[in-house]
């Protein structure tokens, strides 16, 4: 008898992600470093030479290394105390902890100017003249704005490294008297370096990279920025495409030295815990303090998007040299609804989503299986390809996208056929290509929280379906799926929101209005002079509410299981 | 410099949970002192309480004359090695070791000696500048035993140090760390749940059961004279009968049994007077079975008749099962007796054969209800 023929599902999969990444990859490095069909340095060169990118390129490492160290100020401190101590109202303030990671900083930085700008809140509040707190440049602003809402990745690494620190190395110190500061420094925090590094290195790669929040805080010198001005020159020069290419090189680069320097084998010995951790109970003023310093980072950090909420309910400027607005009104909730554009990104983003959450389950969950279950030599290609989204900027596949768009839509065969055209170029209908950006950017969440639950389903219970004579995909519906429902429908839900208000690749793919999604809708609302914050800033609640609803959901289904999703 | 240990009636709760009820021993400078006991039976907690990990809830914890009840692990000057070592995986070997001398502020100089001297100690100096995971379990097991020694520490606490290990290794680590200690001059604790373990390497030991201790003696004493059933049960294997004790006869104490009379000469245990209910106590290879006419021994023994029913051949010893009958007039059914000969010449298999079985009355303990 012949043997069996190993599955093809891996194969498929590694040509399936092949396609939506490393072809955009492929289109951003070959229209970086191939000029007339030679390879050339010279866009490279040019790039550095010329010097409004370098200094776009500087400010955006500024801006991310400022993001990466107050992030860290922030999350590593907070992380050591409710990883190791207990208060009262621990639970709520925690999870209250991680709620700016998913309001999108694109939509607070609407609020944070009313609340820090010239004629904002603060300066209301404190009877002071036009201090200009954004500073100059904006360096400061968009800086506070990315890492109030990034410092909870490095939160839930930290918090995830810590609680893998067994307790008898920390035990071990003291009795040797080594305790306090001392033993932080000196025990845990080599300890726990792989994931503060680990998470450090997405926040910076975020940071580095983030188009939406620099672009509403008119913060026009830096990179990304810089990328989405030029794209009207994408044809015509490839100066484009090798600013983006440095942008992703030194991305990859610095996701590869961090997996490399803090990978499987320096500190990976850690064996499994004999001892259960005993948590130091905060009770009195340091209780108190504990829940004043949790609730007041909240408090800031979700200060840009109550700035977004007052102001959509403010009137027409009446917050102006005001700690409140002067006059409220529903009306821009109603003018929201009622603008013909709004309606219109209201429902090609649900569709949008839509699609690509199905898309990006099917593929995660066959990615899962296969990572999860097989042995297949296949199998840690594929997870590395399918978290590889996480390393690879949303502003350089974005780029990456509409390279192959523009490419394929210059085909004589192509530009013959109607129906050829609205599928892959994107100035007749960017669907195709949202919706599998979106599905790739969200990926990773999705290939995550189902293998987080198949590690929990125990495989017997599949292979007795097998032996009962079902096929691998009569399995995978009948058994596998609805035995992690939960997981496949958080990851879902959190896809879900994540790409109804994603950003690069909406500003940069969507390009006639009605085919625009909401956050591009918010940007063209936001630039129109008298009317447009209020109306954007209603439309960004709307948005801001759904996302809410649907992480409620989410965590309600995972429990305290939904932070295994953010990490690195 | 070996100081003594005092352990006054310590009791650990958790919640409603009592883990650890009314310790209460002393160990001698230089003594190895051994916690033994099933998982559960609140020797971790106990360890974890001199350490200073645990703070106890009543009672006071002694090193030398120092009460250390309330003091923090890190002023205790107490060397542990932990269950799982423990070691830094960010230093290398010598760094985990010299790590309590430079939290003693000693001289880099010093520091070097000691640590040079303690990996001597261990036999693990040529490795100085390994890293944790490039050892293997033993050596591992070894690098935490130097850390712990090297800071010269008022007592060595010792938890489950070698239930990590493959079975060889574990016989050879055993006599290594009695070496050690005894060549330090220690006072340590030692917590293991193996039987033989404690036995072969305690000077002296405590048998805990659900928080408490049952039994505190040197190995020999807890072994040949157990005080409780539990005590008998966990050490070794053992036949427990039930009988009445019937006062003194020249032999020593008597016990009537269903199955006939007993007789020990082993110290009665306190507070039972005759015609109360006991426990009769011998180990299996304190058993002989008396082939066909073979004559007991002259003087005082315990004579029992049955038939050995079943018998596991193991190379250097058998295991027999011998039902034994009851007394003719008393009622009840028949009774089994664990017998283990050593170098056994010929085994049942199938069917049964009649025999008797002799035990010494030294080799027989009474214990109460």
């Amino acid at each position: 008898m012949r043997r069996r023929m190993p599955s093809p599902t891996p194969l498929l999969l590694l040509a399936l992600l092949a396609v939506v990444l490393l072809w955009p990859l492929a289109g951003v490095i070959g229209g970086a470093l191939i000029v007339n069909g030679r390879l050339s340095l010279a866009p490279l060169a040019g790039v550095f030479a010329n010097p409004v990118y370098a200094e776009g390129l500087l400010n955006s490492l500024k801006i991310a290394v400022g993001t990466t160290v107050l992030a860290a100020a922030i999350a590593v401190p907070l992380a050591w105390i409710s990883g190791r101590c207990e208060f009262a109202g621990q639970r709520l303030l925690t999870g209250l902890l991680l709620v700016p990671m998913v309001l999108p900083p694109f939509v607070g930085a609407i609020g944070l100017q009313q609340i820090l700008g010239q004629y904002g809140v603060l300066n209301a509040a404190l009877g002071l003249g036009p201090v200009d707190w954004l500073g100059r440049g904006r360096y400061p602003g968009v800086v506070l704005l990315q890492s109030l809402g990034l410092y909870p990745v490095l939160y839930l690494n930290v918090v995830a490294a810590l609680a893998n620190v067994d307790p008898a190395m920390e035990e071990a110190a003291e009795n040797m008297g080594c305790t306090g500061l001392r033993k932080f420094t000196r025990i845990t925090l080599p300890l726990i370096a792989p994931g503060l590094f680990a998470g450090g290195s997405l926040v910076f790669i975020w940071s580095f990279t983030e188009l939406g929040a620099p672009l509403i805080m008119n913060y026009q010198r830096c990179a990304p920025v810089q990328v989405y001005d030029a794209l009207k020159d994408m044809g015509s020069s490839p100066l484009p495409y090798a600013l983006v290419f440095v942008m992703l090189s030194a991305s990859l680069l610095l996701y590869a030295a961090v997996r490399m320097l803090f990978g499987r084998h320096s500190n990976a010995m850690q064996s499994k815990a004999t001892v259960a951790r005993a948590m130091r109970r905060l009770s009195g003023w340091r209780g108190v303090g504990a829940r004043i310093l949790f609730a007041g980072v909240i408090a800031v950090a979700l200060l840009p998007h109550i700035g977004v909420v007052l102001t959509s309910f403010s009137a027409h400027g009446a917050w102006y040299r005001t700690v409140l607005p002067a006059d409220f009104t529903l009306g821009n909730f109603r003018d929201a609804l009622g603008h013909e554009m709004t309606v219109g990104s209201i429902r090609n983003s649900l569709v949008f989503s839509l699609f690509a959450v199905a898309c990006g389950l099917a593929c995660g969950l066959a990615a899962a299986r296969v990572v999860a279950r097989s042995r297949s030599v296949l199998a840690p290609v594929i997870d590395a390809a399918a978290m590889a989204p996480l390393a690879v900027p949303g502003i350089v596949l974005a780029f990456g996208f509409l390279s192959i768009s523009s490419t394929l839509s210059n085909q004589p065969w192509v530009k013959e056929s109607p129906f050829l055209l609205g599928l892959v170029d994107v100035r007749v209908n960017p669907a195709l290509f949202l919706i599998i950006a979106y599905a790739v950017r969200r990926l990773p969440y999705l290939v995550r929280s189902a293998v987080a639950g198949l590690q929990q389903t125990p495989v017997a219970l599949e292979e007795a379906g097998a032996n009962l004579g079902a096929a691998p995909g009569r399995v995978m519906v009948r058994i596998t799926a609805p035995l992690i429902a939960a997981n496949l429908v958080a990851g879902g839900l959190l896809a879900f929101a994540f790409s109804m208000l994603e950003v690069s690749d909406s500003l940069m793919l969507a390009q006639r209005a009605d085919h625009f999604p909401i956050t591009k809708t918010i940007y063209e609302l936001f630039q129109l002079i008298g009317t447009g914050r209020y109306i954007a800033s209603a439309l960004g609640v709307w948005a801001m509410a759904f996302l809410a609803a649907a992480l409620l959901g989410s965590s309600l289904l995972m429990g305290r299981k939904l932070g295994a999703i953010f990490r690195a | 410099m070996a100081v003594s240990l005092r352990i006054e009636r310590v009791t650990k709760r958790f919640g409603a949970d009592v883990a650890v009820d009314r310790a209460d021993f002393e160990v001698a400078p230089g003594e190895i002192f051994f916690l033994l006991g099933p998982s559960g039976c609140g020797k971790t907690t106990l360890l974890r309480c001199i350490a200073g990990f645990c703070e106890p809830d009543e009672g006071r914890i002694l090193i030398g004359d120092e009460d250390v009840t309330h003091v923090p692990p890190h002023k205790r000057d107490t060397g542990m090695v932990f269950q799982n070592y423990a070691l830094w995986p960010h230093m290398t070997l010598a760094g985990n070791v010299g790590f309590g001398l430079e939290m003693r502020g000693v001289s880099k100089r010093e520091a070097a000696e000691r640590v040079r001297d303690a990996l001597r100690m261990v036999r693990m100096e040529d490795r100085a500048d390994a890293r944790p995971n490039e050892l293997s379990g033993g050596q591992q097991q070894r690098i935490a035993l130097a850390r712990a020694l090297v800071i010269r520490p008022r007592c060595l606490l010792l938890d489950e140090p070698l239930s990590n290990l493959d079975a060889k290794l574990r016989l050879e680590m055993r006599s290594e760390i009695r070496r050690i200690c005894k060549q330090a001059g220690l006072t340590a604790v030692y917590v293991t749940h193996d039987q033989k373990e404690a036995l072969s390497v305690a000077d002296r030991l405590a048998v805990m059961d659900g928080g408490r201790i049952c039994q505190t003696g040197a190995p020999m004493d807890v072994y040949r004279t157990p005080a409780t059933t539990f005590v008998a049960r966990f050490i070794g294997e053992t036949n427990i009968l039930e009988g009445r004790f019937d006062g003194g006869s020249p032999c020593g104490a008597k016990v009537e049994t269903p199955f006939g009379e007993f007789v020990s000469s082993n110290p009665l245990p306190a507070g039972v007077g005759a015609g109360d209910s006991v426990w009769v106590s011998f180990r299996p290879e304190a058993v002989r079975i008396l082939r066909r006419d073979e004559r007991p021994g002259d003087g005082c023994v315990n004579l029992l008749s049955g038939t050995v029913c079943e018998s596991v051949y193991l190379g250097e010893t058998a295991q027999h099962l011998v039902e034994i009958e009851p007394v003719a007039g008393q009622g009840g059914g028949t009774g089994q007796v664990r017998v283990f000969e050593l170098n056994p010449r010929d085994v049942v298999c199938g069917g049964s054969v009649p025999a008797r079985i002799s035990v010494d009355p030294s080799d027989v303990v009474m214990l109460a209800k």
